[in-house]
Parts: C-alpha cells; structure tokens; sequence
C-alpha cells in the first residue's frame, strides 16, 4: 500500500496546522490560571448555592475580604465537602464549614476537626443551639414537618398522622412519604429518634414501616415533588422544600408535628457554622461566622424562598403566624441533645444501610 | 534528525511516562487498597453479593439495550439514504452531553415510568450513542467495493448483513462502555428506585463506604466493580479481536444506500430512535422550564424565560470556568492519545488487551476513589498553589478521560493498513512525522472528536468538581446543587445550556466536515 500522495498530504498537515491555532489561543488564555486564585478566607457551604453565593459576596463587600467558597450538592451519590475536609485535616484548606445541618459539624467535632470560635455575637445565639465548647454556632433552622395538599387529603377522604411515629400506621401509611434515613436532615431526624425512644423501637419502626404501604424516596426534594404530582398527599419533609413546593404555586399546607404521643415537639436542625482546626486564617473566619449568625443574615435567609427559621433572638421579623410561624411562639419544639444525637447518628448509620441498601 | 526522533520508544515511552503522571497520584491510593487483598471476599456477605449481581445484570441489559438502538441509528444515519440524515448524525451524540438524571427526569414526567426496569431503560437510552458513535465511524470507512458487492449479490438485505459486519468491532467497544458507565452510575438507579419500587446498586454500596471515615473501606467496596469494569473491557476486546471483520483499506467509501419506496419507512424508524434516546426526554425537559402548580405567577412562557434569564445571569462563569478546564484537559488529551492510541494498535493478541484495559483503570475507578486519591497525593505543605489551582484539575481531568480519547483514536488507526506504516518507517520519517502523516492527519476528525469528548465528561463530572478546589465552582456543582434544592426550571434550563454550549462546536465541526466532503 503506498503512502498518501503529496497533496493529500499537504491537506492534511495544512489542515492540522489550522487546528493547532485556536488550540494555541486557547492554552495562552487558559495557561495563567493554573495557579490558585490569592485569597483571604477559604469557606466549604453545604447550603443552597443560590442563597449562599450573595450573602459570601455581602461579606466581602462589607470587609473587603477575599473570599475563597466551595459548595456542596447533597445528592446520594456524591461523597461532599465533610469527606473532602476530613480527607484535607493532614493539611486543611478551609477556614470555616458553613454546614446546612448539625450531624456533620459535631462529627468534624469529635473528630478534632474543628477549633473553639467564640466570641459576642455567638454567645448571643441560644444555648440549644451552640456548642458549650464553642465550637460550633447553630443558626436560620429547617424544621421537620408534615407537607400536604389539602384537596387529596380530602379527596382520599384521609387525615394526617397525628405524630411522627403514627405515619406508619394502616390508616396512614397508603397515603404518604418520606426519604429513606440515609443521609441529610432524615437520617439526622431518625438518629434523634433513635437516641431519644431507643434503637431497637426505632430500627422495629423502620423494618416495620416498609412492610406497610408507606412511600420511601431518595430524598427530601424528591417526597415533596411527590406529593405536588398528587401521588399522594403527604409527606415528612423539611420546612425549605416545602416552601419550594409553595414558591412554585402548589396550593400546599405545612403542619409542624410532635414526635410520638410522648415526645413532644418539631424537629429542628439548624444551620451551622464552625473554625476547622489550623485555619490559616482565623481572624477571618472569626469574622465570618460572625456575620453569618447576625440578625441581618438571619432575615435574609428567613425572607429567602427557602424560609430559614431564626433563631438570633434579635432578629425581629415582624411577621404573623401565617406568614412564618416561629418556634416556642407558634409550636413546641423538640429538646435534643446533639452532643448524644450525633453519636447515636454514627453507630446507627450502618443499621439504616443495611435495612435501606438492598 | 537526530537517530532517537526516529525511534518510536523514545516518544511512547515518554507518553506512558506523562500519563502515568497523570494518573498515579489520585490512582495509586485506590489501587494499593485493591490490592491488599480482601476485596473480593466482601461478596461472601448475601447481602452485598445481591446487590453486586443485581448491578452487572442491569448493566447488561443496558449496555444491550444501547446496541439495539444505537447500531441501527448508525446504519441509518450514516450509510443510508433517510429524511434529514446528516441532521440526525449531528444531534445523536447530543444525549451523551446531558446528565443522565436529567434524562431519567425527563422519562419519568412524561411517561410515569419508574423502578428497576426504568432505570435499565433510561440508562441504556442514554448510553446509545456510544455504540452509535463507534460504529459511525467505522460505517463510514466501509469499504466501498464490499458494500457494492454485497448491494449486487444480495440486495440491502445482505448489504445491512456487511455493514453489521463492519461495524461490529466497533459496537462490541461500545457495548463495554455502555456496561461501564451503566454499572458505575448511581443518580439513576437512585432516582428510579426512590419513585417507585426499592432496590440498591452496587455503586450505592460504594459510595456509602467513601462515606466512611476510612478511605480504605470505600476502596475495598470499590474494588469488585474495578476488577469487573476491567474483565468486562478485557473480554470485549476479545470478542472484537475474535470476530471483528478487518477493515479492508480502500480509497473509495461505500455511499449512502437508498431505500427505495421504502424511505418514509427507514426516516421514521431512524427519527424513531432518536427520539428515544433524546428528543422525548429534551421535550419534557424543555416543558419543565415553566411548569409550575396552579397558584404560580406568570405563564409558561414567562416563567421558562425567568428560567433561562437565571441560567445564563447565576451560571455564565461556572460553565466559563468548566469549558476552560475541559479544554485544558482536551488540548493535554490531544497530545498525549495519537502516541498512546498507537502503541495499543500496535501490541496485538493477549498483551494488546491487557494493555487497552490497564489504560482504562482511570476510567474505570468510581470519580470518588479517585478525587479522594488526589486530594491524598496533592494536599501537602508546599503544594497549596498547584493543590487549589487549575493546574490539579487539568491533570486529574486529562488523566481520568484520557483512555476515552486513546480508545477512540486507537480504533480508527486500527483501520490504517499496516503496509502504510511500514512504508512511512522505510522512507526515513522521524516518528512524530510519521504518527502525524500516516495516522493523525487522515483521522483529523476522530482526533478533534477525542479530545472533544474528553471536553464532554470533564465539564459533566461531578464528584471530583466537588473534590477539587480549582473544579469546585463549576456548572456540574451548580446543577446539581440547583437540583438537590428543587430550582425545576433553572435546572432544565441551566442543563439546556450547557448542553446547547457542549453541542455548538460539535455541530459547527461537523458542518464543516460536511462541507469539505462535498468540497472534495
């Protein structure tokens, strides 16, 4: 077989020659951004990006910091930033985790990930929901609460479970949902159960739960989306999916709900800021959790689609019952001891795998 | 010239040597996990052994799935006469830039469809255009003289018989691909089994031990599907190598077959399935831009142009940054796969295969092991520059989609006459002059399409977008944060977006190809 004649040749190589050009453009204006961008504080948020991003761009406005943010997605399939952060704590990178929830945080604790961050503003912050140690900050809380739409209820002619506990009963269990105890606030809610009614009750209640009509889902977006198709007309979810679910014009209603007869109270988790430990910056971070738990933030993300729950006594929202009910004022809330919870949250995680991952 | 530019191993050798660079550091960890030793036994438990057996049998009928839809959309497409040909060549490949979730959300609102069996549909309508893709390109070299002899002795019957034939190595390539990439994804069995009835994946397994605090527990899950993605990958290059049809070299292509009376018949079919694997699923994706309940404000039509408004305001410098580290990856992939590709061409028999496969261990590791072992292996003292900068994401990247582009290349350069080789090597060529003029230049194409696909799976990839600090602020972690958060019309129109920018030079490359075959 001969080789390519000439002109084939010159085509082909002329043709190469035009492709290398805009490669050669494009190394020129990729090639000064190997280097890492300079910055003055580095925050892993595991917190809706699209609230997150302004209130981390407020912050720098406000200091003239340069902020350095990481963001999370949650989703089942994905290994976040607690498993990034633990696999950093040799040579952390971050300063502060702004975490979406509590589990986590008091994991990284536990595990000499984090470092004490008082200072006025988070001794301002209720006692529930700081660390004694200082070092963590809980603040703009989700709750755990019933989400329906009143016209199935009625059009099944069904009621809501009266408690947590009650949603696997025959009466209830046809007509309603909640995600799998796997990861995020629900694996949160059922370790909480778990060290509060005992493992045994609680991992009875799940193998039982799944012997009953009662709908599992992959998570708490995806029961809410459920229940605005008219799958069925409930579910166990949190307070900002289900004012998703009413941003996005489903005629929804939200009940806030004790646990069983006995355990009275919502659910709350809040949000939570911390220093990791051998922060490169933490004058900085300091700051930053500092301006994250100050009233402002906290109505800005109460005011946001996601309705953040306040819980800096000085944020005064003046709004009604019906705009946004707020704890002790329009429902009990339930009394945790996270310390214990997020214990029990690390030796009952593998009981929920096995009963869920088959 | 110097005596070394004419010699191959100086060049290969130094490739290997870039590539294993690329790849040792945030491999090396997981392989040392999977090498010490337990990993198998792990699927003496009867629970983890169900899940594992119930993953490869889903990945099976998914992998055939693609081939029943993705080979007669290569025939169709590029070797017969149907409505809108060139057309439905272009946009088959388009499914392969959307996040398969998102194509699983799309099936599920239109047709209620969910559980396992969706899962293996879904998945097997997206990974289509693999086998599709692969056997495109090998239609579209078919020898002509075969295919005309076929067409008089036999009629199309036989003439479909002969393009089958010629497209069947690269089909069982794709199969395999299509098996990996179904067995190690997870968001769509998820998904599924959250909607309807329950059931786990072996990747779930996985990804619940990364979870762990011990990065050597998520290894050690991780390790069976390795081992499985590798024999799966081995024993379909055998059977390419055992029944695969040796391109006969000829200057002259086989043209497009017609149809006759029966074109409305073949155009439907064809449009048919494209249809299935991604006009239905981008139709229910495009409704979703301004579907909203009964209370919201606005129309549709209003609502879907919020939707895109906030796309293109609150993404614009994620997908900025995720086509700057893709290209990054692509120009690295460009260099590095022409010299790769031919050594694999190359080594023939047993050691040919084991070669191909070791080269897809990148690939075939779950991103997370992987992100994991870069993280291990850059986060040091010293390295914070190169750790949080750009630099660590492009050869991540590179060295994670690097076997794509090598096995792409390494397929068309198979079909390159060994005669045209040696005759390169008698007439005194350095080695780059000859991998440019004899193999790179005449596949000009598949060597842009190589490093384009590379582009593809970077800016899609996820788990190492959330791992590495120069990847983080990404479009991948804003989609999917947008999609944990229920933001329904930003994440159909952000998904859209992309895959609009994805596509755009794709189809701008193919139209010009297009016009310079009717130039020539």
């Amino acid at each position: 077989m001969p080789l390519p004649g000439v002109g084939t040749l010159v085509a082909n190589v002329s043709g190469m020659r035009a492709t290398l050009v805009p490669l050669l453009a494009l190394a020129a204006w990729t090639l000064p951004a190997c280097g890492g961008a300079e910055h003055d504080l580095v925050v892993y948020a595991s917190h809706d990006k699209e609230h997150s991003e302004p209130i981390i761009k407020m912050f720098e406005e406000r200091t003239g910091l340069k902020v350095h943010a990481q963001y999370d997605v949650e989703q089942n399939k994905t290994v976040g930033l607690v498993n990034r952060l633990i696999a950093e704590k040799d040579n952390p990178y971050a300063d502060v985790f702004w975490n979406n929830e509590i589990a986590h945080t008091i994991r990284l604790k536990k595990m000499g990930l984090t470092q004490p961050a008082e200072s006025d503003a988070t001794r301002v912050m209720p006692a529930e929901f700081r660390d004694a140690e200082g070092h963590w900050v809980g603040f703009a809380a989700r709750a755990r609460v019933f989400m329906y739409s009143p016209e199935l209820l009625a059009e099944r002619n069904t009621e809501l479970p009266p408690h947590v506990l009650a949603m696997s009963a025959a009466e209830f269990a046809g007509h309603g949902g909640l995600a799998r105890p796997l990861t995020g606030t629900t694996l949160t809610h059922f370790a909480v159960l778990s060290q509060q009614l005992g493992r045994e009750r609680v991992l009875q209640w799940l193998r039982d739960s799944q012997e009953t009509e009662l709908s599992y889902t992959n998570g708490n977006a995806t029961v809410m989306k459920r229940v605005t198709q008219d799958d069925f007309p409930w579910c166990l979810t949190d307070t900002d999916d289900a004012a998703a679910a009413v941003a996005n014009g489903y005629p929804m209603k939200i009940v806030y709900p004790h646990q069983t007869d006995e355990v009275r109270g919502t659910l709350l988790i809040p949000n939570t800021a911390c220093m990791i430990a051998g922060s490169k910056n933490p004058e900085a971070a300091q700051q930053f959790i500092d301006f994250l738990i100050s009233p402002e933030v906290e109505e800005y993300l109460a005011k946001s689609r996601s309705k953040q729950i306040p819980l800096n006594p000085g944020v005064d929202l003046q709004l009604s019952s019906e705009e946004l009910p707020l704890p002790y004022r329009d429902y009990e809330v339930l009394a945790v001891d996270w310390e214990a919870a997020a214990e029990e949250l690390e030796a009952v995680q593998g009981e929920f795998q096995k009963l869920f991952i088959q | 010239m110097h005596p070394l530019l004419r010699r191959p191993a100086v060049f290969q050798g130094l490739a290997a040597l870039v590539a294993l660079g690329l790849v040792i550091g945030p491999l090396g960890p997981l392989l040392l996990a999977v090498l010490r030793g337990d990993a198998i036994t792990q699927l003496g438990d009867a629970r983890v052994a169900l899940v594992f057996w119930r993953s490869v049998w889903m990945a099976a009928l998914s992998a055939g799935l693609a081939v029943l839809v993705g080979l007669p959309l290569a025939i169709l497409a590029h070797r017969t006469r149907v409505w809108g040909a060139e057309l439905l060549a272009m946009l088959t490949p388009l499914t392969l830039l959307l996040p398969p979730l998102l194509m699983a959300q799309g099936w599920n609102g239109l047709t209620g469809w969910d559980g396992l069996w969706a899962s293996v549909f879904v998945l097997g309508m997206c990974y289509a255009p693999l086998p599709a893709l692969l056997a495109s390109r090998a239609l579209r070299t078919q020898s002509a003289a075969a295919h005309e002899t076929a067409l008089l002795m036999g009629g199309r019957r036989l003439a479909l018989r002969e393009m089958v034939r010629a497209a069947r190595p690269a089909v069982i390539l794709g199969a395999s691909l299509a098996f990996l990439f179904s067995i190690t994804d997870f968001a769509v069995p998820d998904y599924m089994a959250a909607l309807g009835e329950t059931f786990g994946v072996y990747p779930g397994h996985v990804y619940t031990h990364f979870r762990d605090d011990d990065y050597w527990s998520g290894a050690r899950a991780a390790a069976p599907l390795v081992l499985l993605c590798g024999l799966v990958l081995y024993l379909g290059l055998w059977a390419r190598d055992r029944w695969g049809a040796e391109q006969i070299g000829s200057e002259r292509s086989a043209q497009p077959m017609s149809w006759g009376k029966h074109t409305t018949l073949a155009s439907v079919l064809a449009w048919a399935l494209l249809g299935l694997t991604l006009l239905a699923p981008l139709t229910r994706i495009v409704y979703e831009l301004g579907v909203a309940g009964p209370e919201a404000p606005g129309t549709w039509g209003s609502r879907a142009g919020e939707s895109v408004q906030a796309a293109l305001d609150r993404g614009r410098e994620d997908i900025g940054r995720s086509f700057r580290n893709g290209a990054l990856a692509g120009a690295l992939a460009l260099l590095l796969a022409p010299v790769l590709a031919h050594v694999l061409v190359r080594a023939k028999g047993w050691r040919g295969r084991l070669l191909m496969t070791l080269t897809a261990l990148p690939l075939l590791a779950p991103g997370v092991g992987y992100g994991m072992g870069a993280i291990s292996f850059a986060n040091r003292p010293g390295w914070t520059e190169f750790y949080q900068g750009t630099g660590l994401v492009v050869v991540v990247f590179a060295g994670r989609f690097l076997p794509i582009a090598v096995f792409l290349l390494a397929e068309r350069f198979r079909s390159v006459p060994r005669s045209r080789d040696d005759a390169a090597v008698v007439s005194g060529l350095s080695y780059p002059r000859r991998l440019i003029q004899v193999f790179v230049a005449p596949q000009l194409s598949a060597w842009l399409l190589a490093a384009g696909l590379v582009v593809v799976f970077a800016v899609r990839e996820l788990d190492l977008a959330i791992l590495l600090p120069g990847a983080n602020q990404s479009a991948a972690v804003r989609y999917f944060n947008a999609l944990h958060f229920a933001r329904d019309g930003f994440v159909a129109a952000f998904g859209l977006l992309i895959a609009v920018l994805l596509f755009l030079p794709v189809m701008a490359f193919a139209a010009w190809n297009s016009l310079r075959r009717r130039d020539d």
